[in-house]
């Protein structure tokens, strides 16, 4: 305090002191500490720290928008466009250019103009604000009208505009649903997981059929363009263009024609039934490729990408016979009489029997403890042996080849020896099929029964299981696989809906070659006789599938009558699925196949005409005659 | 002896000119690519400058005592002139701070800074015996609160502040008493929170992202953080003129005025930076030496208050671009685009030149008054120092 009253300082005239030199002299002191301290900042931040701030520079200034590529086409065998990208009006946001304070009004215009729910949209926005600088896609496929209307809106949805995009549209969708399924946004639910793959919320994926099942290959891959930007978003100039890989095109093995006439042949059939339903098969045996895939009722893939009504998705999604399910891959059924022929390998390969072995059928066996199987036909078929009863589908012998006698103590198959068969034949897994959904079925074992259903093993469910009856449970795809299989000599193959996959200037960049899932473990002579015995079946006067011959070639083939639990009709029998699985022709199969009716009675009245019809197709390349025209029809109403 | 004055002189209009020349520069690299001649900002800076230099020699011919028998009025002038802003300005920027004139825009405040500082210097001189008296600061004090508060009602905070701060060297150096200068500095500290409370939204804001410029990066931390990146991405040597993505794509903005600085750090870097910060620290020490030497306390005043005022506004406005003090908007004198504030601050080195040229010139008229009036001992001379 002393400091600033004496005075210290001389002033250049000298004439006297004047005080607060000292004073002075510290201001000065703090003026120069304080820009010492800002030189040292200014050197942590342009030496120390330098890099990261040029980092932070350079991403400021580059903004990368992903280039969505072109989905990839699907082609039938003989090339013919199954789908095409069509240009459709889309409304897009720049979520930049939308202030959060205008979100909610522009998001209820946006509902209005273009059908939207505003939840969808909001939803939409949310995942939009993610990433400001990439346009987010809204709404696709807006009418013209909406499309115009929004662009004249434009002051009151700012950062929307309408562009062109594309749309799936199924040249043959009315046929081919099952197989080429559809696209769609993805569910709010899977955004999260689609996110980590490189997939936008704002995309459509394949949501059914070869769409989905190839989604990844038909996608392709994101290009990128990087883009110099100002402060203000606007693009200044392209720093980088990476262009997008279009998706891989499909080549499937079937042709459209052949598809759309089985599918036609199966209408027909079912149209003469109330609320018919059901399901083709049709492949080939020395490949596994799938000539025809059809299940009853089916959709039109173009309903979903082009908006249908609700009134038609309504019908959908009620219909009891569930439309939108591929019954060939995903429906299960017990398989009935056409699952015979497991048994009967099985007992030949383990000397249950020997192929000339006659077992007496009376039309019923009653074990000790009181429970009655019977036959279908109820004098019995007198003594058969394997042939006779894969021809004249005997119950008795199978009951006795597969859980024995305990009359005549022929020792059967028993559970464990007959279910290893029969996953030898390919049930109880998936066939491996390209298309989502597959259902595995049901192999049932005593473990299984005791596992899920808290009961033990009898003899009467080893005799269910060799008919094809109680807890067995098939697709029809597994059992045309499995026809095939002894059609072709023993080889499983996996059922191959897709041929190859092209690049984008059509050349082949994968092939997907057949693939033998396994190998019959069947004897060459004993697959002779099982062959014989499905050659009887239809073309001997005993044979339960005569209407299953065919004018043009000789088929060989087994009927089933798989009854299941449902309401009992006036003579008190169980409602049944009718099955007919076969290939043809006999000696050198072209074809293997399988065709269930749902509800449809007996496999040789309800289902073998099919075959008959769609063998008679594929032979001759003509429409087979309508049903009630052929001089065997009989009504479906008949009932034996 | 001769040399060594010179040398402060000269340095003076030295560092003066480079600093006009930095700002210069940077404007070049903003400016309209298209506009010539006077429509070119850096043009139109580097002409006022020369305009504001010559003045300022001129002025340095004029004996700086003038200044104390227009203290009175050209004080009650500014005051009236920022009344007038108030209720008439033109509104611009969330603020009511300017006259336009046709093409001419006048900013009171920045010329109030000047007039303040000539009538505190003649407030506190004429009062050089009871500068200890707390009744002198209290007058001192209230003398400041008027263009302080009038222009915090623009609102321009950061203005204020820097009537504050140069009231605070100036009353520091004239011999107030500690206790009578800590004192207010302790109630501000002891108001902040009652401050907080009736703060005006921008004030706050400001504070906040002062605290953290990350926490809004698209909002209020914009700037800050920009203002960051860019003086950080220049490096040693910077982009180069008119280089620099930041202030290029203006992602940097305010770039001619408040963040000025931090283009300069984009494109010459921390050389740039470096050579700025040591010219402003050497006119700044030029202002305190030529303070000390003054023949006067009037004139010794009014080189601390024009030292203040270069001090606050370079420090505070540098702090801003650095991330060490908050966003207040003042401008960097000489350097950032403002020809108020440059016209200003070339009057204001004007003042000191005279200051300095007069350090040996005969006594005023009224200087006889401080002498009479004055209760220091008159020294005896000890070595004139006359040119």
């Amino acid at each position: 305090m002393e400091a600033h009253s004496r005075p210290t300082a001389r002033t250049g005239a000298g004439q006297r002191r004047i005080s607060g030199t000292r004073r002075a002299l510290l201001l000065g002191g703090a003026a120069l500490a304080g820009n010492a301290a800002l030189a040292g900042r200014l050197w942590q931040l342009q030496v120390v720290e330098s890099d990261t701030y040029r980092e932070q520079a350079a991403h400021n200034r580059a903004r990368t928008r992903p280039i969505q590529p072109l989905r990839g086409l699907i082609y039938d065998r003989n090339r013919e466009p199954l789908v095409a990208n069509a240009p459709v009006f889309s409304v897009w946001l720049a979520p930049a250019d939308l202030p959060p304070e205008r979100e909610g009004p522009a998001m209820a215009n946006l509902a209005v103009l273009t059908g939207e729910r505003l939840e969808d949209l909001r939803f939409k926005l949310s995942q939009a604000r993610l990433d400001p600088d990439t346009p987010a896609r809204l709404a696709r496929a807006v009418p013209r009208e909406s499309a115009l209307t929004i662009e004249e809106r434009r002051q009151d949805l700012p950062g929307i505009s309408v562009r062109t995009s594309t749309r799936r549209e199924y040249a043959h969708g009315d046929v081919l649903g099952h197989i080429l399924g559809f696209t769609g946004p993805i569910p709010a639910e899977e955004v999260e997981a689609y996110r980590q793959q490189g997939v936008r919320f704002d995309e459509d994926i394949g949501l059914a059929g070869i769409e989905r099942s190839l989604q990844t290959r038909l996608r392709g891959r994101d290009g990128e363009q990087r883009l110099e930007t100002d402060a203000f978003g606007r693009a200044l100039h392209e720093l980088s263009f990476t262009p997008p890989q279009v998706g891989q095109h499909a080549v499937l093995t079937i042709a459209v024609n052949e598809q759309q006439a089985i599918r036609e042949i199966l209408a027909r059939h079912l149209a003469l039934r109330e609320r018919g339903a059901g399901a083709v098969v049709v492949l080939r045996p020395d490949s596994g490729d799938i000539v025809a895939m059809v299940s009853l009722p089916d959709y039109d893939s173009n309903i979903f990408t082009r908006g249908a009504s609700s009134e038609s998705f309504a019908l959908l999604v009620s219909d009891p016979r569930r439309p939108l399910i591929n019954h060939a891959i995903s429906g299960l059924y017990p398989p009935g009489s056409t699952y015979k022929v497991i048994a009967a390998s099985g007992a030949l390969e383990a000397g249950v029997v020997l192929p000339q072995s006659k077992i007496h059928c009376d039309g019923r066996l009653i074990l000790p403890s009181g429970w009655a199987f019977d036959d279908w036909l109820p004098q019995g078929h007198g003594f058969v042996d394997l042939q006779r009863a894969i021809a004249e589908s005997c119950n008795i012998y199978f009951y006795n080849v597969s859980g024995g006698n305990p009359y005549t103590q022929l020792q059967g198959l028993g559970n464990r020896r007959l279910a290893e068969f029969e996953r030898s034949f390919g049930f109880g897994e998936r066939t491996g099929i390209d298309l989502p959904g597959e259902a595995s079925g049901l192999v049932p074992t005593s473990e299984w029964k005791n596992r899920n259903l808290q009961q033990p093993w009898v003899t009467g469910d080893t005799y269910h299981a060799a008919i094809g009856q109680g807890l067995v449970q098939v697709t029809p795809l597994q059992i045309a696989s499995m026809y095939a299989a002894i059609g072709n000599g023993g080889r499983v193959m996996r059922p191959r809906l897709v041929d190859r996959l092209l690049d984008q200037h059509g050349k082949v960049a994968e092939r997907i070659p057949p693939r033998v899932r396994s190998i019959l473990p069947v004897s060459d002579a004993n697959l002779r006789l099982l062959q014989a015995g499905l050659y009887r079946a239809v073309n001997e006067p005993q044979g339960t599938g005569p209407r299953a011959r065919s004018s043009h070639t000789v088929v060989a083939g087994k009927t089933g009558t798989a009854e299941y639990s449902g309401a009992r009709d006036a003579e008190g029998r169980l409602p049944s699925h009718a099955w007919f699985a076969g290939y043809a022709p006999a000696e050198q199969p072209e074809y293997g196949f399988a065709v269930l009716v749902r509800d449809g009675g007996e496999g040789s009245f309800a289902a073998a005409p099919i075959a008959r019809d769609i063998v008679d197709y594929l032979m001759t390349g003509d429409m087979p005659p309508l049903p009630q025209e052929r001089p065997d029809f009989i009504s479906p109403d008949h009932r034996l | 002896m001769l040399v060594r004055l010179a040398r402060i002189e000269w340095a003076t209009i030295i560092s003066t000119i480079a600093l006009v020349a930095f700002g210069v520069l940077m404007l070049s690299t903003t400016a309209e690519p298209d506009s010539t001649g006077l429509e070119n900002q850096a043009v139109q800076k580097a002409v006022l400058g020369a305009v504001g230099l010559a003045f300022a020699f001129a002025m340095a011919q004029v004996d700086y005592r003038v200044l104390h028998g227009l203290a009175g009025p050209v004080f009650l002038l500014g005051v009236l002139a920022l009344i007038l802003v108030l209720l008439v300005g033109d509104f611009d920027l969330g603020a009511r701070r300017w006259f336009e004139l046709g093409p001419i825009v006048i900013q009171p405040s920045e010329f109030m800074k000047l007039a303040a500082i000539v009538a505190f210097a003649k407030y506190l001189s004429d009062r050089s015996d009871s500068t200890r008296s707390l009744r002198t600061v209290m007058v001192g004090l209230g003398l400041m609160l008027i263009p302080a508060s009038l222009v915090f009602l623009q609102p321009d905070l950061g203005t204020a502040l820097i009537f504050s701060a140069i009231w605070m060297a100036m009353v520091f150096v004239a011999g107030a008493r500690w206790w009578h200068l800590l004192t207010p500095i302790v109630i501000a500290l002891a108001a902040f929170p009652f401050a907080w409370f009736f703060a005006q939204d921008y004030m706050r804001q400001r504070f906040v992202t002062f605290l953290d410029p990350g926490s809004d990066p698209l909002g209020a931390g914009y700037n800050v953080l920009q203002a960051r990146i860019s003086i950080g991405s220049g490096g040693w040597f910077g982009h180069g003129l008119g280089q620099g993505s930041q202030s290029q794509l203006e992602f940097l903005r305010v770039r001619d005025t408040d963040f000025i600085f931090a283009m300069l750090g984009e494109q010459l870097g921390l050389a740039g930076t470096m050579g700025l910060l040591a010219f402003f620290t050497l006119l700044i020490v030029q202002a305190l030496v030529i303070g000390l030497r003054a023949r006067d306390m009037f004139g010794r005043l009014l080189a601390i208050g024009i030292a203040a005022m270069l001090f606050s506004q370079s420090f505070v406005n540098i702090g801003m671009n650095v991330g060490l003090m908050p966003v207040t908007g003042i401008t960097l004198p000489l350097v950032s685009l403002g020809k108020n504030s440059l016209l200003v601050t070339l009057l204001s080195v004007g003042i000191l030149l005279s200051i300095h040229s007069h350090r040996g010139a005969a006594p005023f008229r009224q200087q006889s008054m401080h002498v009479v009036r004055g209760s220091l001992p008159v020294a005896g001379s000890r070595g004139g120092l006359g040119r």
